[in-house]
């Protein structure tokens, strides 16, 4: 952890409440267990965010983006934080999520997309251990046509955790040509671990490209079989299995090095699943 | 001094209850190359996931030992770090985890086993440069995730490739050459050839001679019914291949 502190210490810090940003080349911004915070990004402007949440804590993030504003905002939770995030679209904005839950943290994410071309993509994943509780609730609302959504959370529970996630997807009568994407995909390290997944769609256009998937599964006993005979010990091989699992969720986060920081608190904490 | 380097006792082995080998007796000697034929069912990949140590399998009698070791008692790392490499009839995919990644885990841990320090990157680099060679494997298949997407043929190579960077000390080939065509197979082959030396054995398992145009064995089984039922020299495999099976069946089953 003291690791991503130092990274995030780099970035200019987000820490008053709130802040616009102007400027069309992104700089990347970073801020610790913030209470609130609010972003707003002018029209073409563009930014990266990284909030880390580190407290037992409420914590409130809203986002407006203007036309045609770039956005990418990584949340990471190593504490049990109870985090609400609203993001407002507008117009051919682009926004770029990555959500990192290594905590029993509750995380509730709505994304509104109100200007026609607008943009949002979200990777996220929870591991969760021991006796720890992860609740993920996203909401993607499409208000208006011709926007595009897509999400991917990926969830791993061992010990006796439990991770929740609900995933909506809202189409709106007048968002026709809607493209929408949502993938829920868990797997479960023991037998008493336990991953509830509910994605659902509410459809109310009738031009629209949407699906859904959801999947809770177990460890691959065919890979661990393999990477064995090769050396690995099964500890080894379980790991590995995981990180691959999660590894393109956790290196999407934006600021260049904290890709790999992240992952090696995630493989760390594997270790204690 | 002994050179005996596989010495396998009257195996018996079961999965889910029902008796697969039925009491199996193989030598294999350094430098030697062995074919295991036989008809399908016979137990072929069996003896080959047992000597392995796939769980799935349960051994009721019998003993395996493998360079002066007891390699029933060792669990399937154990036996990997000894020396043993099991190329699969089906590579398994793992998505996420790249190849170079996988092998780095695997040769390093192998050389801990050994006593050995583990290999800096730039020599990581170099072997593994050197080894894709060995199977004309592309570099951009190494740092692609382990076999996700590869083609039969890829696999294959790959498995090879895996035994190259790995320098087993017994490799055992469970019908590799099965869905490769004539190029993929002439490479895994020669592969297999070019790694093959007086100090290490390879025990190859296949349904077809065309293998052995290339891999010449110095040994032919012929496994049926769980049991090795005859044992020739290279000549064998080219009669099996003209008359196959029934004679030796029919008359075992007499």
């Amino acid at each position: 952890m003291d690791r991503i502190l130092e990274i995030i210490g780099e970035l200019r810090k987000a820490g008053r409440e709130e802040f616009r940003v102007t400027t069309p080349v992104p700089q990347p911004y970073g801020a610790v267990d913030p209470e609130h915070l609010r972003v707003e990004l002018a029209a073409g402007a563009a930014a990266h965010l990284v909030v880390l949440h580190t407290k037992a804590a409420t914590s409130s993030l809203d986002v407006e983006l203007a036309e045609g504003a770039q956005f990418e905002l990584t949340e990471l939770f190593l504490g049990e934080t109870f985090c609400t995030t609203n993001v407002r679209q507008g117009a051919r904005s682009r926004c770029r999520m990555t959500t990192v839950l290594l905590a029993g943290a509750n995380v509730g994410c709505t994304v509104d997309l109100t200007g026609a071309d607008a943009e949002n993509s979200l990777g996220g994943t929870f591991l969760v251990g021991g006796r720890e509780h992860a609740v993920v609730k996203l909401r993607t609302n499409h208000r208006v046509a011709d926007c595009r959504s897509d999400s991917t959370f990926k969830g791993v529970a061992g010990g006796e955790a439990v991770g929740e996630f609900s995933g909506l997807v809202y189409v709106a009568q007048d968002a026709q040509r809607t493209d929408a994407q949502q993938q829920s995909r868990n797997v479960l390290l023991s037998d008493t671990a336990r991953i509830t997944t509910m994605p659902q769609l509410e459809i109310y256009a009738d031009d629209v490209k949407c699906s859904h998937g959801a999947t809770v599964g177990q460890m691959d006993a065919d890979a661990i079989l393999y990477m064995r005979q090769r050396g690995l010990s099964e500890a080894q091989a379980r790991r590995l299995q995981i990180e691959g699992f999660v590894g393109d969720i956790v290196r999407r986060c934006g600021v260049e090095p904290l890709g790999e920081a992240v992952l090696e608190l995630a493989a760390e904490k594997l270790e204690k699943l | 001094m002994e050179n005996n380097m596989l010495s396998v006792k009257n195996l018996h082995a079961t999965v889910e209850g029902k008796e697969i080998l039925r009491g199996i007796n193989l030598e294999v000697k350094a430098g030697e190359v062995h074919a295991i034929m036989g008809p399908n069912g016979s137990g072929k990949s069996t003896l080959a996931s047992v000597l392995a140590g796939n769980e799935k399998f349960t051994v009721t009698e019998g003993s395996v030992e493998f360079l002066g070791q007891d390699l029933l008692a060792m669990p399937i790392e154990d036996r990997a770090r000894l020396g043993l490499f099991l190329g699969f009839q089906y590579p398994v995919e793992i998505p996420g985890v790249t190849m170079a990644n996988f092998m780095k885990l695997a040769v390093n841990e192998q050389r801990r086993y050994r006593g050995e320090e583990p290999l800096t990157a730039a020599e990581f680099l170099r072997l593994m440069k050197e080894k894709s060679a060995v199977v004309e494997l592309s570099s951009k298949l190494t740092s692609r995730a382990v076999n996700e997407g590869f083609s039969g043929g890829e696999k294959k190579k790959n498995e090879i490739f895996q035994m190259a960077m790995l320098d087993p000390k017994l490799a055992i080939l469970d019908e590799t050459d099965s869905g490769l065509d004539i190029d993929a197979l002439r490479i895994v082959a020669t592969g297999v050839t070019k790694l093959h030396t007086p100090q290490n054995a390879t025990v190859v398992i296949t349904h077809y001679q065309r293998l052995l145009d290339y891999i010449v064995p110095d040994v032919v089984h012929v496994l049926y019914k769980g049991r090795i039922i005859h044992t020739g020299d290279k000549t064998l495999a080219l009669k099996l291949e003209k008359e196959g099976y029934d004679w030796l069946i029919n008359e075992y089953d007499k």
